[in-house]
């Protein structure tokens, strides 16, 4: 028997990165990791600053940047909404560098708690986007 | 007959001139529809996550009490009134900008009759100009943004307002934008950002009892009310792109058209004076001849 599949779908706000059919979802929620098969019980899940793996039937993974995003479960259908979103292919590895040399440096002259607030997001950011990277390569 | 090439060449250069400028709209127009189709893209692009988010967040709404979220409750009193202007960066445009900041005036007025107090947050340097010539107070205003919005822009400005709105600085939030319904018709347009209206978050089915929720329903509609609003922000921001793009667009084709007009009469005068000039040279020809010959 064929692998059972569902429906997955990955919206920004900006646009829809990915629609297709997947043999599972791997994403990290605000309360740790979370793996979805098809058939998994319903579900609605706060995502934090992580990547979401899609495995594809043919055994392809898509790997997917979502920065502040949730994932909704529904039986034969899942779909992950971000604010933002980037698809691991699309990310320019030298920005993502630049970012975070830039982050880091922010975040040591940072006099408030606001401005440490905000290096530290775009730090997470740019981490993000490089492990993604890495991981793309690594695969 | 000095006097008659002078003229012709004054023509000339006034021909030149327009057909310059008509090449100068004639781009600008290419460019406005070029971005309309843009824009327009991008709203579409925007819908499937606002049908989502909208669901979930009434889905959402029928799990978790709603009232007590402070985004989503009325302060009990309204004493100041925010208002978000967007306009445009640039002129150019028709009456794009004077129809919004008159749609704005005449919201502030209502308010300010009803005894409020308004703080302005301006989108657009159009609507930043024209406030500060007046010497109106800016809360504060962003420029560069409405020309090709982008979430992170929108988001932005939500933070501000809502962290105001938190603060209890503000009391409720209006926002005047210009809805983009076709190409031909764009409306100025008001919303209330905040706080959320009830009835946007009515008619949710809400969640059959096996839903597995992480975090809590309640924790999970207190991060997504922020993210709805900033949406709301975003649609605002992209409707009136679309809107100043299309208004440009017609601006400029008008002028474009009205530039070939005035080439048209300015040639057919140019015509009639050349004409004149060598009716005039025959004419003194066939007279010093004719003196010549007599003498």
């Amino acid at each position: 028997m064929a692998e059972a599949t569902f429906q997955v779908d990955v919206v920004s706000a900006e646009r829809e990165l990915f629609s297709g059919d997947s043999t599972g979802v791997y994403a990290r929620g605000v309360e740790g990791d979370i793996g979805l098969l098809p058939r998994h019980q319903p579900a609605l899940v706060l995502l934090g600053h992580a990547p979401v793996r899609i495995k594809r039937p043919d055994g392809d993974q898509v790997r997917i940047a979502v920065h502040h995003g949730f994932l909704e479960c529904r039986g034969d259908e899942l779909t992950v909404l971000a604010d933002l979103a980037e698809l691991a292919v699309e990310i320019d590895v030298e920005r993502a560098r630049a970012a975070r040399a830039r982050a880091v440096r922010q975040l040591e002259q940072a006099s408030t708690d606001q401005e440490a607030e905000r290096a530290r997001a775009a730090l997470s950011r740019a981490e993000l986007r490089l492990g993604l990277v890495k991981a793309e390569q690594d695969a | 007959m000095a006097a008659g090439a002078a003229e012709l060449r004054t023509l000339w250069r006034r021909i030149d001139s327009v057909r310059s400028t008509q090449k100068i709209t004639h781009a600008m127009e290419l460019i406005a529809a070029s971005r309309i189709t843009r824009a327009r893209e991008a709203v579409e692009a925007a819908r499937p996550y606002a049908v989502m988010i909208t669901r979930v967040m009434r889905d959402l709404a029928t799990e978790a009490t709603v009232g007590d979220h402070p985004l989503l409750s009325e302060h009990e009193e309204l004493r100041r009134i925010g208002v978000v202007v967007i306009s445009g960066d640039r002129g150019l445009a028709g009456a794009y900008n004077a129809n919004i900041l008159r749609r704005a005036d005449r919201l502030v007025e209502q308010e300010e009759q009803a005894g409020r107090e308004v703080r302005r947050y301006v989108v657009g340097r159009k609507a930043q100009q024209t406030y500060s010539y007046q010497g109106r107070d800016i809360a504060q205003y962003w420029t560069g943004v409405t020309d090709r919005p982008r979430y992170a822009d929108a988001a932005e400005i939500a933070e501000r307002i809502i962290a105001d709105y938190s603060a209890g600085e503000v009391d409720r939030v209006w926002v005047c934008f210009t809805n983009f319904r076709s190409a031909l018709r764009q409306v100025p347009s008001v919303l209330q950002l905040l706080p959320v209206r009830e009835r946007e978050l009515s008619g949710g089915e809400g969640y059959a009892p096996e839903y597995l929720f992480e975090p809590s329903p309640r924790t999970l509609l207190e991060q997504l009310v922020p993210r709805y609003v900033e949406h709301r922000m975003y649609a605002a921001l992209l409707e009136s792109s679309a809107s100043e793009h299309a208004s440009r667009q017609r601006a400029m084709s008008n002028a474009t058209d009205n530039a070939g007009e005035l080439i048209e009469d300015l040639t057919r005068e140019a015509n009639a004076a050349r004409q004149a000039a060598i009716t005039t040279e025959i004419s003194e020809i066939v007279s010093g001849a004719e003196a010549l010959s007599s003498g």
